[in-house]
């Protein structure tokens, strides 16, 4: 389905010679006329049952599509969901590129872009702390309040794992820093999951979970091995 | 016009059966001068073909009318039905007329440069790329256009799709060298360096019989991605053309500069280099990865220590990495551990680091799955390159060479003579003009990763 949109007049004449390369079959215009409805139905759909991992690409690729159709998206483009997406799967580089190519009077008009982009920043400058301030710090409209909570919980996972690895012995204030939570509250969190507090001198004392990996065999490994060693032979 | 006319009338009397596509093909070529004069008209003709049926008229049609230049007025209804022929065009019949298929692509490409919409092209010109490619393994001219409309327009991520790809099909060695340069650039802007220095190194080894400024702006940026990622540039291999060996350190001097000052390791030696030397990073633009060289030094620097001690005090560490306080070397060291460059455990209390070898045991399922990848890849490799050797072997040219020195082989040097024969080869790969190896080898793979193994297995046999 061939469907143009038109936003200005300028616009109307270049809708009249692309007129002219009418493709075979004709031009099916939407019943609404000029404005186009754009089709945001699979990140929709990604929003709806979660998948926030999959948002950044579902917003790629549909973005190549519109744009390859001419169309002027910018307009009506989720850039917020957008963004958030490609920080939830801490792929830091395309939401730089992203924040880059958004119009500036977007980026003006639309606060909620500008708000994801500091979370994104804080990120990328490795301010630990400053990524809960900027999540507390803005008034999230309601499609986005979920993919922002979710996240939110994730990053507090991965920087106690964080601590995990990199810690042995931790100052109080130092695991509230990286959590983004009260002392107390941070105290809590951390003997819940088997640290001990030396109060006398306010450390906390790591405690590394046991890991647990995966070592069974099957036969098709056997089958594989008979390959290699054939391979090696000739 | 008419003969247009009678010719549309022609195309869509087609009912698609393999000799009427060959007379039709023959009967277009002979037409092309015709459509030529008549390009300004054709455009209320292309509404009149289907492109999924008729594929092989239309781009007959598409290619006389974008051979002359497009006001900029009709530019974006071009772009369109560009766009939506490189969707439904049909692959069988695209494949009878590849030159006149990649000269629209250009020519699209262009128009979306010059009007300033590189994002429009990228979905059409991958769509492109797999229609034109025989496999997924062929180099096609489409691959650098393709990767440069990402760069132009900061679509990096959507370059990842197609450098993913193998390549072991190489038809012009000119796509070659720009496919690698883009590629490299593509994969440093996602700070992929491993990947990013396979690329440049592809370009600055790839045979040549002159220097080409593509080789030398890849080895400018060869040298910095080298000391980012492993702190030091490694020397030519055997098999760079010896053009470059004697030219490309002469055209870029101030990143060998740059390099010989990192390779002692002082932050405000290297700092003062970066200095005097801004100018010519800035008008290469360059200027960005230079300043990932300068905090590379700090991570090296503090790599070195874990070779050293088991323990070390953070202030020691701030002393030695030349950093202002053991706060600033504790966030480094965190973010190292993080980005797993280090294996170390911050002791808050003693103000102390102990640094631990890699836990990595390889004995996990996720390890052993990625080890059985590896060696099926390899495996693919190893029985392509056995099918190059025996091409090699038959090729008349190559045999010639080897004839006029067969007196020196007798029956008592019989054994050695399957090494002589690979030695033979790469030296004829190598010695060989890029177009005569082409011309005389068509079917000859080219690519740089076979000529590494070929390198090997010749200092394996010695």
């Amino acid at each position: 389905m061939e469907e143009l949109s038109v936003h200005s007049r300028e616009e109307k004449n270049v809708e009249e010679i692309a007129r002219r390369f009418v493709p075979y079959g004709g031009r099916k215009k939407s019943p609404l006329g000029f404005y186009l409805a754009m089709d945001l139905s699979p990140i929709q759909k990604d929003l709806a049952s979660k998948c926030y991992s999959a948002v950044a690409d579902t917003c790629d690729d549909l973005m190549l599509k519109l744009a390859s159709r001419g169309i002027r998206y910018q307009d009506e483009w989720p850039f917020a969901i957008h963004l958030l997406g490609h920080v939830f799967a801490n792929d830091l580089n395309s939401a730089r590129f992203l924040w880059k190519s958004i119009p500036l009077e977007i980026k003006e008009s639309r606060p909620e872009i500008v708000a994801v982009w500091k979370i994104g920043q804080c990120l990328w400058t490795r301010d630990y702390a400053g990524v809960y301030d900027a999540i507390r710090g803005f008034d999230w409209s309601a499609e986005i309040t979920a993919m922002v909570v979710a996240f939110s919980e994730n990053y507090t996972k991965k920087m106690f794992q964080m601590l995990n690895s990199a810690y042995s012995t931790i100052s109080v204030t130092d695991v509230a820093h990286f959590l983004g939570m009260s002392e107390d509250r941070a105290i809590d969190y951390a003997l819940q999951h088997g640290w001990k507090l030396d109060s006398s001198c306010k450390m906390v004392i790591v405690k590394k979970p046991k890991t647990v990996t995966e070592r069974k065999l099957d036969p098709s490994k056997l089958q594989r091995l008979t390959e290699y060693v054939f391979h090696l032979e000739h | 016009m008419e003969s247009v006319e009678v010719l549309v009338a022609h195309i869509q009397g087609l009912f698609r059966s393999s000799d009427e596509v060959s007379q039709l093909h023959s009967l277009l070529k002979q037409s092309e001068d015709a459509l030529r004069s008549h390009a300004d008209r054709l455009v209320p003709f292309l509404s009149q073909i289907d492109p999924s049926i008729h594929t092989l008229g239309y781009l007959f049609l598409l290619e006389a009318y974008s051979s002359e230049s497009i006001s900029r007025e009709e530019t974006s209804g071009f772009l369109l039905s560009v766009v939506e022929f490189i969707n439904s065009c049909s692959t069988e019949q695209i494949r009878l007329a590849p030159e006149k298929f990649i000269s629209v692509c250009k020519i699209f490409k262009d128009q979306v440069m010059q009007l300033g919409v590189p994002m429009q092209g990228i979905a059409p010109m991958r769509m492109a790329i797999r229609k034109l490619q025989t496999s997924t393994e062929q180099l096609t001219t489409l691959h650098s256009d393709y990767l440069l409309l990402c760069l132009l327009a900061k679509c990096y991520k959507a370059g990842l799709s197609i450098l993913d790809d193998d390549i072991f099909e190489v038809d012009h060695l000119r796509d070659h060298f720009l496919y690698c340069y883009y590629g490299g650039m593509i994969n440093i802007g996602l700070k992929r360096f491993e990947k990013a220095l396979e690329c440049l190194h592809n370009a600055v080894t790839a045979p040549m019989t002159t220097l080409n400024a593509i080789a030398v702006e890849a080895y400018k940026k060869y040298i910095l991605v080298s000391l980012i990622l492993n702190g030091q540039v490694p020397s030519f291999p055997k098999y760079t053309s010896s053009a470059a060996l004697r030219n490309l350190k002469s055209y870029t001097q101030p990143y060998v500069d740059l390099a010989n000052s990192y390779a002692r390791g002082k932050s405000s030696e290297l700092e003062a280099c970066v200095q005097t030397n801004q100018e010519k990073f800035q008008s290469d633009s360059n200027l960005g990865l230079v300043k990932q060289v300068l905090s590379s030094l700090y991570k090296h620097n503090i790599q070195r220590l874990t070779q050293t001690y088991l323990t070390l005090s953070l202030q020691d560490i701030a002393n030695v990495a030349q950093l202002n306080s053991p706060k600033e070397a504790e966030m480094r060291v965190l973010q190292m551990i993080q980005d797993g460059e280090i294996f170390a455990t911050i002791n808050q209390k003693d103000g102390m680091v102990s640094f631990h070898e890699d836990p990595e045991q390889y004995k996990t399922c996720g390890m052993t799955e990625h080890i059985d990848f590896s060696i099926q890849r390899l495996m693919v490799l190893s029985k392509k390159l056995s099918s190059l050797d025996e091409h090699l072997s038959c090729d008349p040219t190559y045999l010639s060479k080897i004839g006029k020195e067969r007196q020196r082989f007798d029956f008592d040097e019989f054994d050695s003579v399957p090494h002589k024969f690979m030695q033979r080869a790469y030296l004829f790969i190598r010695k060989g003009s890029p177009n005569g190896v082409v011309r005389h080898c068509p079917q000859t793979i080219l690519s740089s990763s076979i000529m590494i193994v070929l390198e090997k297995r010749v200092t394996m046999r010695r």
